[in-house]
């Protein structure tokens, strides 16, 4: 037995400690990992056994019939999201962490920073209905694609400018000074050394952006109205569909036959998020093949 | 036989014909110069009253006691200062005879003319070729295929080409921290640089690695000028020519390195030198 001196605690209780500790951190994995796992097993349970492919082939007929009309439509919206929201959003938080400082070193922009804040905290279909008083009635837009981009993007903008401002300001100084030192101007410095190697942080920023993008349906209801046809190339007086649309008002009728197609569109939207993923890890390692924790 | 005929040449000649192919032949013979530089961070002041020329082609170690100045006036020289939030400087430094805070002046240029290498190495996040002429690219000095000879020229150059030949796209991160800091030297003389401060440059490294660099800072002069700040007295004497001795915020005493070490005017440069003082 080893003697400790007084007042010290013991290996037990310190033993005891550890575990509770790593039996909680054990606890909120399964808290976050669990809903998922069950989210999308019920959604592939339900929706594989009575998969069609020619969902994908073929037009909605209202409650029945395919869902091209809405893959594509989703597909638009996700686009025009990452290009709107991608460019502001990234700009956005590049701003805020490498010019709004001042002139002692500290975070500036304050103004900027709080109008994030407050994007961020508006409700989904606060948005929506702002989006569709002033640009659908108001400019006479009609439900159609620009403003469903629009109030889209301003809903995705706070997620995207926060993840690259923390990304970027975890960059080393090291690297900055070096770049520096080498005599680049800082606009080259940002672009080869500094947002390269933020990377990681933006890539997540702009996939969480694209994802509730994809999965949003409020401010869709408001803005891009619905529609059995596929996109057309004009931005505005043409209404949109999404995936989103027919999970909420397919389950929502009497018939297997609706709830199907429910399911479905819930299984693209799942299969879409999680190919996203893929492609956003590829993109990441392909870029950090050369930092400094990959070896 | 035909008879040797012995060449006839003025030993003047030569001297005037190898004077004009120096570059550096119609230039001031002082690299940089300080007058009467004083330099605060808000409120404090970090050194005061500094007047020293620096002399094209030698090196000159810059001692003292951490907190005197010395690192500080080192990033002055290249304007590394100027963004640090209140920064001041009074009077002037001046790189071959031109004021380098002169409106006229291209803080890029003179960045390019006074290179940089850091206590701790710091290679980008790019592959080593990427590395080595990141400098290079920037400043549009090369391009294409020219960039691969460049790499292999500064490479060589730092004797790293063989350790690296076979692997110039794979990360610098997995270099030794010593071949991490060959590497950055690479990419510091890359751009072409009259002048190379250094901060301490081998106080993160192990005594092999620190040899491998002070032999290469040897090779350097007299095409450069290198201006070296360190904590280690025997690196000061075995690379240096000149020595400066800040303590206090002032540079106290300089002169041939020989002179300040073994003959110190001053009694605190004596304290330093042998010890007495950390």
């Amino acid at each position: 037995m080893t003697v400790l001196p007084m007042g010290h605690p013991s290996t037990g209780w310190r033993r005891i400690k550890s575990m509770g500790f790593r039996f909680f951190t054990w606890g909120s994995l399964l808290f976050v990992v669990g809903p998922a796992l069950w989210l999308i097993v019920g959604v592939v349970v339900r929706a594989v056994p009575n998969w069609r492919w020619s969902v994908l082939t073929t037009l909605s007929q209202g409650t029945s019939g395919g869902l091209e009309n809405a893959i594509i439509g989703t597909v638009v919206l996700m686009f025009g999201v990452l290009v709107i929201a991608g460019t502001i959003g990234v700009l956005t938080g590049i701003h805020l962490s490498e010019f709004a400082v001042s002139r002692r070193g500290r975070p500036n922009g304050g103004t900027m920073r709080v109008a994030v804040d407050v994007l961020s905290g508006f409700p989904s279909i606060v948005l929506g209905y702002v989006g569709y008083v002033a640009l659908c009635v108001g400019l006479h837009w009609g439900f159609s694609l620009l403003p469903a981009l629009l109030i889209l993007s301003m809903m995705v903008v706070p997620y995207i400018a926060k993840s690259t401002e923390s990304a970027l300001r975890q960059v080393p100084t090291n690297y900055r000074e070096g770049a520096e030192a080498l005599g680049m101007s800082t606009g080259y410095a940002l672009r080869k050394v500094v947002v390269k190697s933020a990377l990681p942080g933006i890539v997540t920023g702009l996939l969480i952006a694209i994802s509730i993008a994809g999965g949003e349906t409020a401010p869709l209801l408001y803005t891009a109205g619905v529609t059995n046809n596929l996109p057309t190339w004009s931005l505005l007086h043409h209404p949109i569909s999404y995936l989103t649309y027919y999970v909420w008002t397919d389950w929502n009728q009497p018939s297997t036959e609706a709830h199907i197609v429910s399911f479905d569109a819930g299984l693209i939207l799942v299969v879409m998020i999680l190919a996203l993923l893929v492609v956003s890890r590829v993109i990441v390692a392909r870029t950090q093949r050369h930092a400094e924790g990959a070896r | 036989m035909e008879e040797a005929v012995k060449p006839d040449v003025d030993p003047k000649r030569i001297a005037s014909v190898l004077n004009e192919l120096d570059p550096d032949a119609n230039r001031p013979a002082n690299v940089i110069e300080t007058t009467g530089l004083n330099l605060h961070f808000g409120a404090k002041t970090i050194l005061s009253g500094v007047n020293m020329a620096f002399a094209r082609g030698t090196t000159t170690a810059l001692i003292g006691p951490t907190g005197s100045g010395k690192s500080t006036f080192l990033r002055t020289l290249n304007r590394m200062n100027d963004r640090v939030a209140g920064f001041r400087h009074e009077g002037d430094v001046r790189l071959d005879d031109q004021s380098i805070w002169a409106p006229s002046q291209d803080l890029l240029a003179i960045r390019r003319r006074v290179g940089m290498l850091f206590q701790r190495p710091n290679p980008f996040p790019m592959s080593i070729k990427d590395n080595v002429v990141a400098g290079v690219r920037a400043h549009g000095i090369a391009k294409g295929k020219q960039l691969d000879v460049v790499a292999e020229i500064r490479l060589r150059e730092v004797g790293l080409w063989d350790a690296v030949k076979d692997r110039l796209h794979e990360s610098p991160y997995r270099l030794s921290g010593g071949q991490q800091q060959l590497l950055c030297l690479a990419r510091a003389l890359a751009v072409g640089p009259e002048v190379l401060l250094l901060d301490e440059p081998t106080s993160a490294l192990d005594p092999l690695s620190t040899e491998s660099v002070e032999k290469l800072m040897r090779t350097l002069t007299p095409a450069l000028t290198l201006i070296v700040v360190t904590h280690n007295l025997g690196q000061a004497r075995r690379v240096s020519d000149h020595t400066m001795f800040f303590y206090e915020g002032r540079l106290i005493e300089h002169g041939p390195t020989a002179q300040v070490f073994e003959h110190s005017r001053e009694s605190d440069t004596a304290r330093y030198v042998n010890g007495l003082m950390g």
